[in-house]
């Protein structure tokens, strides 16, 4: 397999007023094409800025400061605005958290999806309109031609989430990335859409990367997860041997306090002391140091770097000297 | 954690003060607020006293904005005119204002009958033509109240009640606030609308605080930010409704000066002496400026999420 | 155990004005015919999913939103047919702590000020005794003292949370309504907050209402579980029997729909169909019989009882007679 999208030592800097303060320092990332991955960790871990970086739309005074975003050959931070314009839609898909803010509230849902095929895939209005209303149809919107002239407001939450995944798909993108789509949606609908996005995925070769804080709900989804915190990876591997051998610290504890139904009622969940470091008062070395109880003098030292467990799967990479120890 | 706690204003004074035009302003109307404060000590001449033989001079350095018609010196009449203008928009801004956020607050708040009527009260006022109202009181207030303060003069010997300067200025604060103060209303009522709804004014609520409690602090201190935004415009606006109307002849009326009776003389006569017509209106032009930058700026400063 | 609360048919309606001149009337049914009674001591858990009424419940018992029907019996007073002044004696007892950290604090005022408000209104402190029992509430909730001069804007999430618990506390009260009180919370520190609030239960004797809708979250803390749909009340019972057997075909479509931390488990979900109706115009009858599975004719006409099906073990299903066997196997 070749690797559809390579980011290499990532670096995103938020501007402030008392000067910059680093939110993602030194992501490194590849994804296969096919692949599914999940990019998991807790708010302001810069899992969400990671992704909006490739595709040029961070926020103000936000900006990728450094590395590299290789995809399909050309490295998508070098790029202006009007080439990452032309990636956009046709071949770097996004589906957004919030479908109510996400989609013009003042045009009917049908025009927002052709307008998409127009732009990207220079589609003549009669054969877009055709092509949005399939799309509503694949994305299991019942009664489409009905739904194409409806406003974003008379669809419920569910349909909304359907409709903006319509238009990540419109341009028919090698790369689909899902930034925690069904976080504000009920869990029987969560269960709907999830399952919509898998077996559309089943049916491509495209590669989908789900953003979410949720680990139980990606377990189900991805074939491979990266753990984030502070804005690094701390832990990457398949999904198989993260959940048999989950061997950062954090990824421990974050598993530890993940209540489940198989839990023993009123017990109590382990939990994570102390909170995550503010961007831009990182402590030195180990950004998880702090919090760890494993934590030793040389964690504080330097930045560890991904180094594979030994006894997990090859592909299984942490970065914590002490779990890691005995490897070379 | 080891530095001190920041409050939100202390944290929004610090954001003002980065923004330099916001600055600029500050320092524009602090000049103003200075200058009219003390200005019957800094005027180099009387703002009233007439030289006929240094009639319409240009600007030289005994008089820097030169001299007038009736050879009054112009600096002193700029000044006096500060006086006037922020004398007018501050007492025009509190009348406004008291109206406004007692009424708004009320009607936000309590909701219901009380905001049938406010509301009701508020687009009635809102839908007579301003400058119309202004002119009807000044056509039928004004004699009624003349002969008032003559009485009253006549009963107490009191020379105050003489002072036909005083009957403008009741007039003018009178009407000016009578047609200020519905924005404030309307601002006060949406805010507090939204602000009711707030998980913390419930919390409060389930404390089992008294809604005076409840409405005085914690219901309008978070009201105030956009309220503060406004009334920094509202003071540019108010000294710009006392110009035109003075420049109408419906406000402030000769020989009190005022930059908007300054500006309505200096037209007449601009083609032969410009600088009767500039001194005052680029005066009046750098102060409205100055207020629409410190409103620009404390907008950005208070509401922090709104900036680019 | 001791009732604290009994809540019988407690019902709230919101009237809508529609149409550009409000000529439409329209009445959302948030919530109808809540009964049940909270033990003093216990947690009991309200789930569902969004526009369920759950939320409603919680603000219709401490009369936040006045009940349009039904009664809420504590101390002998029927709370629901109390005002806003006659209600004020009793609000020091019951107490809420909300979803949303950001804007559960007001942003104006100390953690200090916040906390010290309902102590001195209620006089629970002289002047002088005040810093200590500042410190003794920020201690409860696992902060130091030196939050009482911060203010909310400088607090992460969880430190707010644990302030609004606090300022729960500072009325001694019996009950707290914990609406959603930990969602808004990442994973890690969700834990920390959940254990706190039991860690406080067991120190104080307090009685939870917990609303929820993750039920992972809620197995963790309840005592008892109700599980609403639509507003009305679809199962109750004993969270060890609602968990191993769901009666309500709602409640085991919403437990299958649980995703479990297990890349291997096994993918055998009951799938609702469809999305839920709105409270405007709720379904005549059963209102999950537009996507429940075994719907039939008797669903779409008649509302379901609230029946006893085990000890403890409520449902309002005509399929469910039975822990095991349903009345008819297959869907009409």
């Amino acid at each position: 397999m070749t690797a559809l999208l390579e980011i290499k030592g990532l670096t995103i800097d938020i501007a402030r007023d008392e000067g910059p303060a680093r939110v993602v320092d030194g992501i490194t990332l590849s994804l296969e094409q096919g692949e599914s991955l999940g990019i998991v960790g807790e708010s302001g871990c810069g899992k969400s800025l990671t992704m909006l970086s490739l595709v040029g739309l961070l926020p103000n005074r936000i900006r990728a400061t450094g590395g590299t975003a290789i995809f399909g050959g050309r490295d998508l931070l070098a790029m202006s605005q009007r080439e990452l314009r032309a990636v956009r839609g046709s071949e770097i898909g996004f589906i957004f958290q919030d479908p109510m803010t996400s989609l013009n509230p003042v045009m009917r849902i049908g025009d927002q999806i052709a307008e998409a095929l127009i732009y990207q895939k220079s589609m003549a209005k009669p054969a877009a309109l055709a092509r949005a209303e399939e799309l509503l149809a694949t994305v299991g919107i019942p009664s489409p031609k009905e739904r194409m002239t409806a406003f974003p407001h008379e669809l419920s939450g569910g349909m909304r989430q359907r409709v903006m995944i319509a238009m990540g798909l419109a341009g028919e993108p090698k790369l689909l990335i899902a930034d925690e789509p069904t976080t504000a949606l009920d869990v029987t609908i969560q269960a709907q859409i999830v399952d919509l996005v898998r077996d559309l995925k089943s049916r491509s070769d495209m590669s989908v990367v789900w953003i979410t804080h949720d680990l139980a709900l990606i377990a189900g989804l991805a074939d491979r997860i990266a753990v984030l915190y502070a804005g690094t990876v701390v832990e990457d591997a398949p999904v198989q041997a993260l959940f048999d051998h989950p061997t950062h610290p954090y990824t421990r504890g974050l598993l530890a306090s993940l209540p489940t139904l198989s839990d023993e009622p009123m017990s109590r969940l382990a939990s994570i002391a102390g909170t995550p470091p503010e961007p831009g008062r990182r402590p030195p070395g180990c950004p998880f140091a702090p919090r760890c109880s494993l934590v030793e003098p040389a964690c504080t030292a330097a930045v560890p770097q991904l180094t594979p467990v030994p006894g997990s799967d090859p592909r299984h990479r942490v970065a914590c000297p002490v779990t890691t120890r005995g490897a070379s | 954690m080891e530095d001190r706690p920041t409050s939100l204003w202390r944290d929004a004074w610090k954001r003002l003060r980065r923004n330099k035009l916001a600055v600029t302003g500050l320092w524009i109307v602090a000049v103003l607020v200075l200058v009219a404060a003390i200005g019957p000590w800094i005027t180099p001449y009387d703002f009233l006293s007439q030289n006929l033989d240094a009639r319409n001079l240009p600007p030289s350095l005994s008089h820097l904005f030169g001299t007038d018609d009736l050879g009054r010196d112009v600096i002193s009449r700029v000044i006096y005119g500060a006086r006037t203008a922020f004398l007018v928009a501050v007492c025009v801004t509190v009348i406004a204002l008291l109206i406004g956020v007692v009424l708004g607050a009320i009607a936000g708040f309590y909701g219901g009958i009380f905001d049938r009527v406010m509301m009701w009260f508020t687009d009635m006022t809102m839908s007579v033509p301003q400058l119309l109202l202004v002119v009807v009181i000044n056509a039928s207030l004004k004699q009624p109240i003349a002969t008032w303060m003559e009485g009253m003069y006549l009963a107490t010997l009191n020379p105050i009640w003489r002072n036909s300067a005083l009957v403008d200025f009741v007039l003018v604060f009178g009407s000016m606030a009578l047609i200020s103060w519905p924005p404030y209303a309307r601002l006060v009522r949406a805010q507090v609308l939204s602000i009711r709804s707030r998980p913390y004014v419930t919390a409060a609520r389930a404390l089992g605080l008294t809604n005076r409690i409840i409405l005085l602090r914690y219901v309008l201190p978070n009201a105030m930010g956009p309220l503060i935004v406004a009334v920094s415009a509202g003071l540019g606006t108010a000294m710009v409704l006392e110009s035109a109307f003075s420049f109408l002849g419906v406000g402030v009326n000769p020989p009190t000066p005022s930059w908007g009776n300054m500006i309505s003389d200096g037209l007449r006569v601009w083609t032969n002496y410009p600088h009767l017509l500039i001194a005052p209106a680029a005066v009046l032009a750098v102060v409205t400026v100055a207020f629409n930058f410190l409103g620009d700026g404390l907008n950005d400063a208070l509401n922090p999420k709104g900036q680019k | 155990m001791t009732t604290l609360l009994e809540i019988r048919n407690l019902s709230k309606h919101f009237d809508l004005r529609l149409g550009a001149f409000g000529e439409r009337g329209a009445r959302v049914h948030a919530l109808d015919d809540f009964s049940v009674d909270i033990a003093e001591g216990e947690t009991l858990s309200i789930v569902g999913e969004s526009g369920c009424g759950k939320s409603t419940t919680g603000f219709a018992i401490l009369n936040l939103h006045h009940p349009s029907g039904g009664s809420v019996l504590y101390k002998g007073t029927d709370l629901a047919q109390l005002d806003e002044d006659a209600m004020r004696p009793f609000r020091r007892d019951l107490q809420i702590v909300f979803q949303d950290p950001y804007s559960t604090l007001n942003p104006r005022m100390t953690i200090g000020e916040a906390l010290s408000e309902p102590i001195l209104f209620h006089k629970l402190a002289s002047k002088a005794d005040l810093p200590a029992r500042l410190a003794q509430l920020l201690q409860d909730v696992g902060l130091s003292a030196r939050f009482a001069s911060r203010y909310p804007h400088e607090l992460s999430g969880g430190q707010r949370q644990r302030v609004a618990i606090a300022r729960a506390l500072a009325c001694q009260p019996r009950f707290i309504v914990c609406d959603e009180a930990i969602s808004a919370l990442d994973v890690s520190v969700q834990a920390q907050i959940l254990n706190l609030l039991l860690d406080l239960q067991d120190k104080y004797g307090l009685t939870y209402l917990f609303i929820a809708h993750d039920l992972a979250v809620v197995r963790h803390i309840s005592d008892r579980v109700g599980v609403m749909y639509l507003g009305r009340l679809a199962e109750l019972a004993p969270a060890a029997n609602l968990f191993a057997t769901p009666l309500h075909p709602y409640t085991r479509a919403l437990l299958s729909a649980v995703p479990e931390a297990n890349p291997r488990a096994p993918r055998n979900r009951q799938m609702l169909q469809g999305e839920v109706p709105s409270p405007l115009a709720p379904p005549p009858g059963c209102r999950f019989h537009t996507r429940c599975p075994l719907a039939r004719g008797l669903c779409r006409s008649q509302t379901p009882a609230f029946r006893e099906i085990t000890p403890g073990h409520l449902t309002a299903c005509h399929a469910v007679t039975s822990p095991t066997a349903t009345n008819w196997e297959t869907p009409a």
